[in-house]
Parts: C-alpha cells; sequence; structure tokens
C-alpha cells in the first residue's frame, strides 16, 4: 500500500439524497458529545444545532455539501490568525483561535464553511465584551476526533454519502481502465 | 474532437520507458544530473500492472469532460483539441481526480510554493499531450514496442468508417451468399 498524502474527503450523491438532515444533525451531535453534552435524544440539546455540512436545496433536487480538504487549500492561505491548519492531511479549524472574520467563508469555491455560533459546555460562549455569541468557521473535518469515522456517512439511511480516498480509488480506476484497453487492443 | 493516447497491452512490456519521457519532456533534461532526492517525479500518465496485463494508462481527453464539469474554480479547459488543467488557477480540491473514471487525474506537489501553513501546495497533474513539443506526445515517441499511439479524429473516424463498410460487406455477403472478395455488384 502506498503512503497516503492527501487529504480524504466525503462527497455527496444528489441522486439518492431524499434532504432529510440526518448527516446534519449526526454531525451535530458528535461534535458537542463531549462540549455540550449532547447525547442521542432531543432532550439533552442546549445548545443550537450547528452542523458542519449543509444540506444544500436546488432546482434537480438536493444533496449534503461539505469540506473537500482541497490541497491548495484558499481557506488555509487566506486565514491571517493561522486558526486553519493541516492535521494529518485534512483541513482543520482550531474552534478557539478563529475570530469570525469571514475570509475563510469568502475563499472557499463550495460554501462549505459557514460562521454559526459558538457553544461550549452546554452554553453560548459570547464574545469578549459584548453580549454577542462568538461565532466560528463550521466545516468538516472529517470527524477526525471520533473513532468510527464521519458521522453523515454512517448516519445517511440512503447510503447518499461516501468516503473518498482519493488516491486508492485512483488506482481502482486506473486497472479498470487498463483492463478496458485490453478489450479494444485490436480496435 | 479531442486527441488521446492509447495503449496496447499487448505490446506493452511495463519498462515504465513512457513515464519518463514524459517527466523529461515536461520538466528538461537537468533531471539527469541532479541529486534524486531533490526531484519530485510527476509522470503524467500510470503504468498499469496486474496478474494479467502491463500498460500505461492517461488522460482520453473526453469531448464532455467530467472533471471540466466537476472543477469548481473553472481551473480545467478545453483548447486545441484537448483538455488542459490552469495549475495556477487549481485549488488541489481534488473533485476532478473523484470525477474521473479512469483515474487519469492525481495530485502532485508544486516544487518551490508553499501554502501559507507551510505544507506542500499540491495540484492536479494530467496528461496535456505534450502540448508545444515538437514531435507530439513523448510516451509514444520513446515507447521501444511501439505499445503507444496518438489516436485523432481523422483516425478514429476513419476507423470506424472502416468497420461499418466491413460490416456491411459482411452482412451483404452473408445475405446474397457472394464472395467475400466480390461484393461490389449483386448480379
Amino acid at each position: 500500500m502506498m503512503k497516503k498524502e492527501l487529504g480524504s474527503f466525503v462527497i455527496g450523491d444528489g441522486r439518492r439524497c431524499t434532504g432529510c438532515k440526518a448527516c446534519e444533525l449526526a454531525c451535530f451531535m458528535v461534535h458537542n458529545q463531549k462540549s455540550n453534552h449532547v447525547g442521542m435524544t432531543v432532550g439533552t440539546v442546549g445548545v443550537p444545532v450547528v452542523p458542519r455540512l449543509y444540506l444544500t436545496r436546488f432546482e434537480q433536487g438536493c444533496m449534503p455539501i461539505q469540506c473537500k480538504h482541497c490541497e491548495d487549500a484558499p481557506c488555509l492561505n487566506v486565514c491571517s490568525k493561522g486558526a486553519i491548519s493541516r492535521i494529518e492531511h485534512q483541513v482543520v479549524v482550531d474552534e478557539q483561535l478563529c475570530i469570525g472574520c469571514k475570509d475563510c467563508m469568502q475563499a472557499c469555491p463550495f460554501g462549505a464553511i459557514t460562521l454559526l455560533p459558538y457553544a461550549k459546555d452546554g452554553c453560548l460562549v459570547p464574545q469578549s465584551g459584548s453580549s454577542e455569541t462568538k461565532v466560528f468557521a463550521a466545516k468538516c473535518d472529517l470527524c477526525k476526533d471520533i473513532p468510527q469515522g464521519p458521522a453523515c456517512v454512517n448516519a445517511c439511511p440512503h447510503q447518499a454519502l461516501r468516503l473518498v480516498d482519493p488516491e486508492a480509488e485512483r488506482e481502482e480506476k486506473n486497472i479498470k481502465a487498463a483492463n478496458a484497453l485490453f478489450y479494444m487492443k485490436n480496435w | 474532437m479531442n486527441y488521446f493516447v492509447k495503449g496496447n497491452p499487448d505490446l506493452c512490456i511495463g519498462c515504465r520507458t513512457c513515464m519518463i519521457g514524459c517527466v523529461v519532456v515536461h520538466e528538461g533534461k537537468h533531471i539527469f544530473e541532479i541529486d534524486p532526492d531533490s526531484y519530485t517525479f510527476h509522470p503524467k500518465l500510470h503504468m498499469v500492472k496486474t496478474a494479467r496485463l502491463s500498460v500505461p494508462v492517461q488522460c482520453k481527453h473526453c469531448e464532455n469532460p467530467a472533471c471540466m464539469a466537476a472543477c469548481g474554480v473553472n481551473a480545467i479547459y478545453q483548447e486545441d483539441h484537448r483538455v488542459l488543467i490552469h495549475t495556477e488557477t487549481c485549488i488541489g480540491c481534488k473533485a476532478c481526480m473523484d470525477a474521473c473514471p479512469f483515474g487519469a487525474i492525481d495530485m502532485v506537489t508544486v516544487a518551490g510554493v508553499r501554502q501559507k501553513d507551510g505544507s506542500e501546495k499540491k495540484v492536479a497533474n494530467k496528461c496535456d499531450l505534450c502540448q508545444g513539443v515538437a514531435g507530439g506526445p513523448a510516451c509514444v515517441r520513446v515507447c521501444p514496442t511501439q505499445a503507444l499511439t496518438l489516436v485523432t479524429e481523422e483516425e478514429l473516424e476513419d476507423l470506424a468508417k472502416r468497420k461499418r463498410m466491413e460490416s456491411a460487406r459482411s452482412t451483404f455477403c452473408e445475405v446474397y451468399h457472394c464472395d467475400e472478395f466480390s461484393y461490389g455488384g449483386r448480379e
């Protein structure tokens, strides 16, 4: 097996997605289990439901849109606080460092980042010197701290989300293309 | 119609000369003189070896390229019978890599360019049919067994025409029980 050099990402399938938002809820749940004591039931939710992927409706249907963990990530390149970094090939936002400047939101060509309210220990965190809630750049971190892998992929009832390992998939497709050449060799 | 290079698994011996030819023509002959550790080898075609065959796989320069449709920053375009990547615009999002059904695109580091956090910048890399190179695709020229061919629109259409004529002849001969070589008339 070749050494991993590219970031993985989750991609949605617009043909399968029914727009149920189970992915958004699962994402919110796993990211707030520790920090905000959110459990499996609605009663445990005391903070705004803030996902890191965005169910998007468009003319032909709907599908979740999330970060592609770009290899020359525009969000990482524009962040003046150094709050976005690459950890084990994935592009990750440090919520504590983020000052909500919106630069990353403008730089991302996919709309994969939105500024959303920041909560800790079950309470919304206020901005220093104001009663307004602190916001942070919410985007997919590929569930880096969650052992079962991306929660959205596991939660989807229609298998409309897929975790992509770009290098492994490219090699598989290469082999298929080579086999096809075998049948075309004599034109 | 776009042109493309096609490998023949019956003739390919898996020597990887095509890959070396590709790198030399895109990077210059100095690669033979410098320290191999200071250089990253990025061929634009991939040698596939399975138990059954060996053949290089490269971009097919599709007429409706999936990579071009998937690109979020319009870095992929068609020009001069080929599909090209504008690497300065590319942000390395891997959408094209996921979209390509042949595994013809990979992500490679850009020498001397770093992202803001100091990590290597990676952009999409694929066959450009040796644009601007006299004598056409280097892989075709260097292959010691002539296992690679540049397929042009004229050749592809000639081929289809020839096959249509052959199938018309054989159908005709079958129906009229005539000799295959005297298909010219009905009498």
